[in-house]
């Protein structure tokens, strides 16, 4: 796969919509002015350049289009994401990209499929429930467990249930907990993501999962996987590190060995368990 | 490869025919008394038996902030054009020499770096032999390093001069009348006890995860950088951007970054992935010794012994092959 050099120039894109998702995050419709210099596939990253405030790593949250347009579900963090939250809508921003390995797709084909949301990590996994949706027939089955903090932050909610009332995905949504003002939340569970797995049994070998949260979620959910039956080689982990150039230049993001921004983000759990420090 | 000998008393004239091909520097020393890579006006200037500059000549391929982006509303990012000066860096010893091929290898392998390319192409290296001293442990089973353009060898009177490339030749074609032909065979000197060592570990992927000397580096390291920013083969670099109050123009940069800093592993929300000591040099040892990405099982040191001169609480990573049981020193 070629990654673009990391000094090229961006891409210039301009912002269609905003849509405001919760207090601290937007889902960004972009418009890109060239194509994409290579297919991008569901876990890639791209870099997004906010002009005069610098540039961030950020996961595609849908597949890009063909008319060029681009989802990005953007948490208001620091220095970038704050000026990219006070953008308005016609503004210019820029793209690089896609780097990274992205889930593998062809993988997946043929078995139960589970894809393990917590906060934010459901950004990349979004996308990939798309392309799994569009060729919904080359898996077996397909299940989202998603997690959020409150019902207050829980992303894309309606979306997904619509998406499970078509019947073509089987999704369970927890929460840590329930605060006063919902209390009548429904289709929710209330606990922490793996209480999800609990007494779930999948067929080792015809089963995967593809994991993307918070650090502490991967060491929570994985004894879990594994003991439902998912096999260390198809557990798929998109791990988070700083990353600056994208192409393995500038030493940041190394996980034991490997990039995390070229050799990954996506990892298989087998490749990396005993990594110190990987997860 | 042959040899010309050029006497003591000729070299000026042979530095004159150099700086035909670009602005002559080499190793000199600054009004505050520090041994540099520096701009070079008259032989005097040269520092012919210096034993190690502060900063390695990375500085010249990789300088310590480099404009990589200009913004400005009207155009967007382009990309900056500045002409680069060519240089003829002299006096580069062996283990820079070395540094330079490795930085080579990460910044011309399979993800060749534009800005690097330019800079590395304007550039002449002319190698010069040196004294190893107590710090230094540098290879020497190559006598002359093959990315020298030419080699200058010190022996009594004078130096034995080579060309190793074609640049090489082609400025030695006009300096003739300087030279004379040589039979005097250098010295050569094997390969020291503590770069075996390194290769070796490199080779098994020991990373002596029990040692204790791991808490005694960590309790003691100011995180000051030092031996990062000194190392021929440390080039770690963060991406800046410096935006105009008004956010109608900007500069991206990037800058020398530093493993031993803190913020090197911190993401957003404040999650760091080294958040102590301990942990960032185990991160540094991993790159420099192992190595990372396609260069896994290359290491990087190439025993200049910078880091062992500048720490200034005498950490010195390399005990850690000694610990193991080889007397190395
Ligand atoms: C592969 C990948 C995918 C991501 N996808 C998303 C996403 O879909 N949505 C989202 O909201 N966030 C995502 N992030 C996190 C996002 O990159 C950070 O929130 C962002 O870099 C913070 O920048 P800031 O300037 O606002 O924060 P500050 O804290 O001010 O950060 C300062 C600088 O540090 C660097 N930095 C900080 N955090 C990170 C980080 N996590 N990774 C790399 N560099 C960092 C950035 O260059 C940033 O400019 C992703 C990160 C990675 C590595
Ligand atoms: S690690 Fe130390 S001795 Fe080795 S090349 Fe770097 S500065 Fe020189
Ligand atoms: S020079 Fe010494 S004190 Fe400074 S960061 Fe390096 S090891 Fe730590």
């Amino acid at each position: 796969m070629h990654a673009p050099e990391f000094d090229s120039v961006p891409i210039p894109a301009r912002i269609q919509t905003i849509q405001q998702l919760t207090a601290d995050t937007a889902l960004f419709r972009l418009k890109l002015e060239e194509k994409l210099p290579s297919v991008f596939i569901p876990g890639q990253f791209i870099q997004l350049s906010v002009p005069a405030g610098g540039e961030i790593p950020i996961s595609p949250a849908d597949l890009p289009a063909e008319d060029g347009t681009m989802e990005l579900c953007v948490r208001r963090f620091g220095h970038v994401t704050s000026l990219l939250h006070r953008t308005k809508e016609g503004d210019q921003v820029g793209i690089r990209g896609p780097f990274g390995n992205g889930f593998p797709v062809d993988a997946m084909s043929g078995k139960d499929v589970l894809l393990l949301a917590g906060g934010l990590g459901i950004a990349p996994l979004r996308s990939l429930l798309f392309h799994l949706l569009r060729h919904r027939s080359d898996v077996r089955s397909l299940t989202l467990m998603y997690g959020a903090r409150e019902p207050a932050v829980m992303l894309f909610k309606n979306e997904l249930l619509d998406l499970a009332n078509t019947g073509s995905l089987r999704l369970l949504l927890t929460v840590d907990f329930l605060t006063e003002t919902c209390q009548t939340e429904p289709a929710c569970n209330v606990g922490l993501l793996p209480t999800l797995l609990k007494g779930v049994q999948l067929e080792p070998g015809h089963s995967c999962a593809a994991v993307c949260g918070p650090p502490p979620l991967y060491r929570c959910t994985i004894d879990e996987l594994l003991r439902a039956g998912v096999v260390e080689d198809n557990i798929y982990l998109s791990l988070e590190r700083r990353m600056k150039c994208g192409v393995g230049l500038c030493c940041h993001c190394a996980v034991g060995q490997y990039f995390c921004c070229c050799d990954g983000p996506v990892f298989r759990y087998r490749d990396i368990k005993d990594i110190p420090g990987a997860l | 490869m042959v040899r010309h000998f050029l006497p003591d008393n000729s070299l000026g004239q042979f530095l004159d025919g150099l700086s035909l091909f670009g602005a002559l520097h080499g190793p000199v020393r600054t009004t505050e008394g520090v041994e540099v890579f520096g701009p070079v006006r008259t032989e005097s200037d040269l520092l012919l038996n210096y034993r190690r500059t502060l900063i390695p000549p990375k500085k010249y391929l990789l300088p310590p902030r480099q404009t990589i982006l200009n913004y400005t509303v009207a155009a967007g990012y382009t990309l900056p054009d500045e002409p680069e000066p060519h240089i003829i860096l002299f006096g580069v010893h062996p283990c820079d020499l070395q540094g330079i091929a490795y930085l080579d290898r990460v910044f011309l392998g399979d993800r060749p770096d534009r800005l690097y390319r330019r800079r590395r192409e304007a550039i002449t290296l002319v190698g010069l032999s040196c004294e190893p001293d107590e710090f230094c442990f540098c290879t020497s089973d190559e006598n002359i390093p093959r990315n020298a353009d030419l080699f200058l060898q010190h022996v009594e009177h004078g130096f034995l001069v080579s060309a190793v490339t074609s640049k090489g030749e082609e400025m030695l074609d006009g300096l003739g009348k300087l030279l004379a032909s040589s039979r005097i065979t250098p010295q050569t000197s094997a390969e020291h006890r503590m770069m075996t060592r390194i290769r070796e570990v490199a080779r098994s992927g020991k990373t002596f995860p029990d040692s204790p000397l791991w808490e005694r580096f960590a309790a003691r390291c100011l995180s000051c950088g030092a031996c990062s920013v000194c190392c021929p083969t440390c080039y770690c670099f963060d991406v800046l951007e410096n935006g105009a109050l008004d956010g109608t123009t900007a500069d991206r940069f990037r800058e020398w970054d530093n493993c031993l800093f803190r913020a090197h592993g911190e993401v957003a929300g404040g999650t760091n992935f080294r958040p102590d000591r301990r942990e960032r040099f185990h991160y540094r040892y991993l790159h420099k010794y192992l190595g990372f990405g396609t260069l896994a099982g290359v290491p990087a040191c190439v025993g200049c012994g910078r880091c062992r001169v500048v720490c200034p609480v005498d950490i010195d990573l390399t005990e850690l092959f000694t610990e193991d049981g080889d007397a190395c020193s």
